[in-house]
């Protein structure tokens, strides 16, 4: 046979060319002229040089405000993570009808806007908020506590609004674990315990680093709530793009900023695809 | 009828074109769009400012934008050839650096009515003044009977964990930080007095809010009581009934010098123009004088009545010797210095 037989289980790669286009045009093209615009030495574009990123990576004030905004990433994540699992846990071992009043209630936040998710709490951790107001009923506490601007207000009010991102991946791992697998580890005499470390929780990595990624993705770009429930000292990496853009018109340095940190979510995304890969593995 | 594949992307495609080029439909030209400030302002502008632009203009089409005076900035200069904002509402600060940038046409002084009977301190060749921000003392009068009367009431301990102030990102956190070093010993070149005095006073703060508006959502929680305040902001609040009064303290209200701006390579000029003239006439600044907008009038014609003159100044002499003007230039050069050292210092 001299015929060539057209290959039939690939696709011919000039169909990609259209959205490769619009992508390289409304994305990595604006992306080149930020770089381009993190270069200039000072807003006026005199000159050009890598003075900007050695002005952000030399000072410990702008490296701090990089750490602490992934710090709360980490924390947020994790009380997600600590938080969300029983829920999903639950959704799977729940009856048909109760599970739809778990996945109302897990979806009830993402419909609602951010804003006015983020002013409820607010509300519930001001002075007068419901927290104080119940521990006061009690008799806990005689004075109202600062729970709003502070940290641990932060991160419980991000953990809420990140919330449903963090359940539905897990929802869609635990779903596909084979039940039987677990009731073969009890026939063969593992405990309850055993059986969730040696069995469960690898089968569930691949769903945990889904949501893990999602959750901390989306808490440290979190500019609405960290600013609303953080107040004016906290400073974190989105309110000091927006500071030093917007309020000081220093357009290199916010670019400069804004390009560090995309390079240090993406470091995060890819740390975590690499333990996806490692967890598949295990899980295989 | 069946529709083929090309006639249904080549529609699409067309449709698409349309919505992104404007020009190729010969559309009508854009609405006057008019970039007040957020919140209180926009409403009164709203209420007052468009009908009266309606009626000079026979219902020209206008839009309004709300949005901060430094967003204004940032979204003019990203845009210079086609700006998305006809006329931009300044405070004194972005207002220099928007004049300096070469954002804004000169007013045309000789067409207008009402330019010549302003007060002298707002007729401003590249952009009048239409009113006067106010700031001085807000706070609750229920929580707190005895009224504060001077800027270190802030520090009195009886308000211990419940003073609240803004960071200097905004125009009244700047001004409220040289308003403090002027009273030790400072000026607009110097604030480092108001950064130790600030020192002092963090053990009385309750919450350094992000901008000014979060203030008076804080009023309305109860998480502070006293703080430095911008007269017009509160008065939303008070007609929603949350218990909150202002105060100009003894040594004189900030009054902000408020300019209202043509863009230039503006599309619509002529229409901005209108609505500058019905921004100074008489009529829209009395109008806007009254309860529940109480804006602060320049223009001369004006008779001061009402909560302004009861609290503010009685007529157009008491304001200038009332009211603090500070000069913004000079604060301007050291601005972002001092935004990065209260980033630095001021942790609660």
């Amino acid at each position: 046979m001299t015929t060539a037989i057209r290959p039939v289980t690939t696709y011919d790669t000039r169909l990609a060319w259209p959205l490769g286009l619009a992508f390289l045009a409304f994305f990595v093209a604006p992306l080149v002229m930020l770089f381009v615009l993190s270069l200039q030495a000072d807003p006026k574009g005199t000159s050009y040089g890598l003075m900007q990123y050695t002005q952000f990576l030399g000072d410990l004030f702008s490296l701090g405000v990089l750490a602490s905004t992934l710090w709360l990433g980490v924390k947020v994540t994790a009380l997600c993570l600590l938080l969300g699992y029983p829920l999903a846990w639950l959704y799977l071992k729940s009856p048909p009808w109760f599970r739809t009043a778990i996945i109302l209630v897990v979806l009830l936040p993402l419909l609602t806007s951010v804003v006015v998710r983020t002013f409820s709490w607010i509300v519930i951790l001001g002075r007068q908020g419901i927290i104080n107001e119940v521990l006061r009923a009690i008799g806990l506490i005689d004075a109202p506590l600062r729970l709003l601007y502070t940290d641990a207000g932060l991160v419980v009010a991000l953990a809420q609004v990140q919330m449903p991102l963090m359940v539905l991946p897990l929802i869609n791992a635990l779903m596909r674990i084979d039940p039987n697998l677990a009731e073969a580890a009890a026939a063969l005499g593992a405990g309850h315990w055993r059986t969730f470390r040696k069995v469960m929780l690898p089968l569930a990595l691949p769903g945990i680093i889904a949501g893990c990624l999602l959750t901390y993705a989306a808490a440290i770009t979190a500019f609405i709530t960290q600013t609303l429930v953080g107040g004016g000292t906290m400073l974190f990496m989105p309110m000091y793009i927006y500071q030093q853009a917007s309020t000081l018109q220093n357009w290199p340095f916010a670019a400069a900023i804004s390009i560090i940190f995309l390079l240090t979510v993406l470091a995060v995304v890819s740390l975590f695809s690499a333990l996806g890969r490692l967890s598949r593995g295990h899980a295989a | 009828m069946t529709i083929s594949r090309r006639q249904l992307l080549g529609t699409a495609l067309t449709l698409g074109a349309m919505h992104a080029f404007p020009g190729l439909t010969m559309a009508q030209a854009r609405p006057l769009v008019f970039a007040t400030f957020t919140g209180s302002w926009e409403e009164a502008h709203k209420d007052v400012l468009v009908p009266a632009f309606r009626k000079s203009t026979s219902n020209a089409a206008i839009v309004l934008d709300p949005m901060l005076s430094v967003d204004q900035i940032s979204k003019v200069t990203a845009a210079r050839a086609n700006p998305p904002i006809d006329v931009m509402l300044h405070d004194p600060g972005p207002a220099l650096v928007a004049i300096d940038n070469g954002l804004v046409q000169p007013y045309p002084v000789d067409k207008s009515a009402h330019y010549k009977k302003l007060l002298p301190d707002a007729q401003v060749a590249t952009g009048p003044a239409p009113f006067f921000q106010v700031v001085g003392l807000t706070y609750n009068p229920d929580k707190i009977k005895q009224a504060p009367t001077s800027w270190s009431d802030l520090w009195k301990p009886e308000y211990k964990g419940r003073v609240g102030i803004t960071n200097m990102n905004s125009t009244l956190g700047t001004g409220f930080m040289v308003e403090i070093a002027k009273l030790h010993g400072g000026s607009e070149a110097n604030i480092d007095g108001a950064f130790k005095a600030i020192e002092q006073l963090k053990p009385s703060l309750a919450a350094v809010a992000a901008n000014p508006g979060q203030l008076a959502t804080l009023f309305q929680q109860g998480q502070i009581d006293i703080s430095p305040g911008n007269f017009n902001a509160i008065q939303i609040l008070k007609a929603r009934g949350v218990p909150v009064a202002f105060v100009a303290p003894k040594e004189g209200a900030i009054a902000f010098k408020t300019t209202v701006h043509i863009v230039k390579n503006s599309p619509n000029a002529e229409l901005a123009f209108k609505l500058i003239e019905a921004a100074l006439s008489p009529e829209v600044q009395t109008t806007l004088m009254q309860p529940p907008y109480l804006i602060v009038p320049t223009h001369t014609g004006v008779i001061m009545k009402g909560e302004i003159a009861q609290v503010l100044a009685k007529d157009f002499a008491d304001l200038k010797k009332k009211f603090v003007f500070q000069d913004w230039k000079t604060i301007n050069q050291q601005r972002s210095a001092w935004i990065e050292k209260f980033n630095r210092e001021i942790k609660i």
